[in-house]
């Protein structure tokens, strides 16, 4: 138990404040970015059990998210079902098109797999800009505001403690892929997959189950994601950006580290939403510069940095540990 | 070539031919591979000694031919159907799992026989000690010198608890003091039970350790028998080992 403490100290702290946060703190806008830091955290750690775990990095992952968020917007707005509804009926896409990209592109490695899932992910964004008779097409979906649990119509506070549960359950996911016997051989797969082969494992499948379970979560974040914000626009849903988004919070935070992704959120979507709110006012001409910051965080990190702020923090503390030895 | 025989057939290949376009890397090479034997495979570069480890190990499909172990025919089967079997390799050019520890390398081969994580990692731990490596459980992989590496290359494919290992240059790029550890290794092995083929170019070695060897020379099996009798083979002297080699050894 002391033990599991200590190795998890980080997951503790960053949880625990995010449970605190909305016992002190009313403020709508501060509680709004919690949100959005835990959400964006469990999207990169449902995008790490994939990229980080499995080596399958994907630029496409927004398929997923845009699967979920669509799925309930149309359940919800044409059928009146409930959204919890729309989040089966998005996870279950999302496994059933996650086990096919992963199958499909089993034998792509590396950039070639990359491509392959920003392909599927623009297939699916022209199909949903343009099938006009289900979608709205480019208009997009408004997702109606009605209050209750079982049509996700929360307050902020609830919405936190929502989004908190969905982060440590995906964090939890991540430290079991850490400590099983698939966790271990999907580790083996990553490496080497040759050497893998050779050691009895089917690489094949295994990359095929951490995709389409990688697929399952992200859409079930993005049914959430779309509830919350309340709307479901397709050029957005489905963006190379968002995909991109997914990747970086968890390579600068620590790619394949079960913390990494939320430490990744927290720094980009805070820098982010400062940003945001002090330069591109108006008459500021500053309205995209927090791409600039993305893509200078990325090159510092890769840089100086290659393992994350995960990495750098368990550096520290190796530092302070021998200092005070 | 009359070799005493160790036991029942374990890995038989009958004409097993592999081509790459125009190319044929090995020509209708039939084998027989005893129980508790330690086989030898010799050759120059390019001769397919590697090609045939990759047929036999599952990683290529063979042209034509077939590859019976333990009474299956495995050709064109997975790898890590192999694998379960009992048949497995390592690799010429050693593949680490090179962010992991050696334990966790070794752990992750044991998991193909267990299922649980704690029991695989208490049999890494014995494997690491029969191959030398306890000292570096902890290192990563990618931290390991060359001869280190091989040896983990060793212990990994031990690990999954093969009854036929195929060793591909386990030797290349050793120190003379590593050479005779991994030598002592791969005979203590045998001594144990384990059926090995080696790929090996280091002559001198071979000679030492292999039972019997077959000689490869342009994906075609020139000869096979004892090690005596394949240094005063006239082919064999002319495609491999050349004249200096046996004036050496006479």
């Amino acid at each position: 138990m002391a033990q599991a403490l200590a190795r998890h100290w980080g997951a503790l702290v960053i949880f625990g404040v995010a449970a605190l946060v909305p016992v002190v703190v009313r403020d709508a806008y501060f509680l709004d970015s919690l949100v959005l830091i835990l959400l964006w955290g469990a999207l990169s750690a449902a995008w790490n059990v994939a990229g980080g775990y499995a080596g399958q990095v994907s630029i496409g992952h927004a398929a997923f998210f845009g699967i979920g968020a669509y799925s309930a917007a149309l359940l919800g707005t044409r059928w009146h079902q409930s959204p919890w509804l729309g989040m089966l009926a998005g996870v279950l896409v999302s496994l059933a098109a996650g086990a096919a990209l992963g199958y499909l592109s089993n034998r792509l490695k590396g950039p070639y797999f990359a491509l392959s899932t920003i392909a599927f992910s623009q297939v699916l964004l022209i199909v949903a800009s343009r099938w006009r008779g289900l979608t709205s097409g480019s208009e997009g979906i408004p997702v109606p505001f009605r209050p209750g649990f079982g049509t996700l119509g929360l307050g902020h506070v609830a919405w936190v403690y929502l989004a908190l549960a969905v982060a440590v359950l995906y964090w939890g996911i991540q430290v079991w892929l850490e400590h099983s016997r698939f966790g271990y051989r999907l580790a083996g797969v990553r490496e080497d997959e040759d050497a893998a082969e050779a050691l009895g494992i089917p690489t094949r499948r295994l990359k095929v189950i951490a995709v389409t379970l990688s697929a399952a979560l992200t859409s079930m974040c993005g049914t959430l994601w779309a509830q919350y914000v309340g709307f479901v626009d397709p050029f957005y849903v489905f963006s190379v950006d968002l995909s991109v988004r997914f990747a970086l919070n968890a390579i600068i935070g620590g790619i394949g580290t079960a913390l990494g992704p939320f430490l990744g959120s927290i720094l980009i979507t805070s820098l982010e939403t400062y940003l945001r709110a002090t330069l591109s006012g108006v008459k500021s001409g500053f309205t995209g510069i927090y791409l600039i910051v993305y893509g200078t965080g990325l090159i510092l990190v890769v840089r100086f940095i290659p393992d994350g702020l995960a990495g750098l923090v368990g550096r520290l503390r190796a530092h302070l540990a021998r200092v005070h030895a | 070539m009359s070799v005493a025989a160790p036991g029942p057939a374990l890995l038989t290949l009958e004409a097993v031919t592999k081509r790459f376009g125009g190319l044929t890397a090995v020509r209708d090479v039939s084998v027989e591979v005893r129980r508790g034997d330690l086989l030898g495979i010799i050759g120059p570069n390019g001769a397919g000694k590697t090609t045939l480890f990759n047929v036999i190990s599952g990683y290529y499909r063979p042209d034509a031919g077939r590859i019976v172990f333990e009474g299956r025919d495995v050709g064109g089967r997975a790898p890590h159907l192999i694998c379960r079997l009992g048949l497995t390799r390592t690799f010429q050019i050693v593949k680490p799992f090179g962010n992991l520890s050696v334990l966790d390398n070794v752990m992750i081969g044991a998991l193909t026989r267990l299922p649980s994580v704690a029991a695989a990692r208490a049999e890494a731990g014995r494997v690491i000690e029969t191959c030398g490596l306890a000292s570096h459980v902890a290192a990563r992989a990618r931290t390991l010198p060359i001869g280190l590496r091989k040896r983990l290359e060793v212990a990994r494919a031990l690990a999954t608890r093969p009854r036929l290992l195929l060793l591909d240059e386990v030797m290349a790029g050793l120190n003379p003091t590593e050479l005779t550890g991994i030598m002592d290794l791969i005979r203590r092995l045998h001594a144990d039970g384990l059926t090995l083929i080696v790929i090996e170019h280091i002559m001198a070695a071979m000679m030492r350790l292999a039972q019997r060897i077959v000689v490869l020379h342009h994906g075609e099996k020139i000869a096979e028998g004892r090690p005596d009798e394949i240094t005063r083979d006239r082919r064999v002297v002319d495609a491999y080992l050349g004249e200096e080699f046996v004036l050496a050894e006479a």
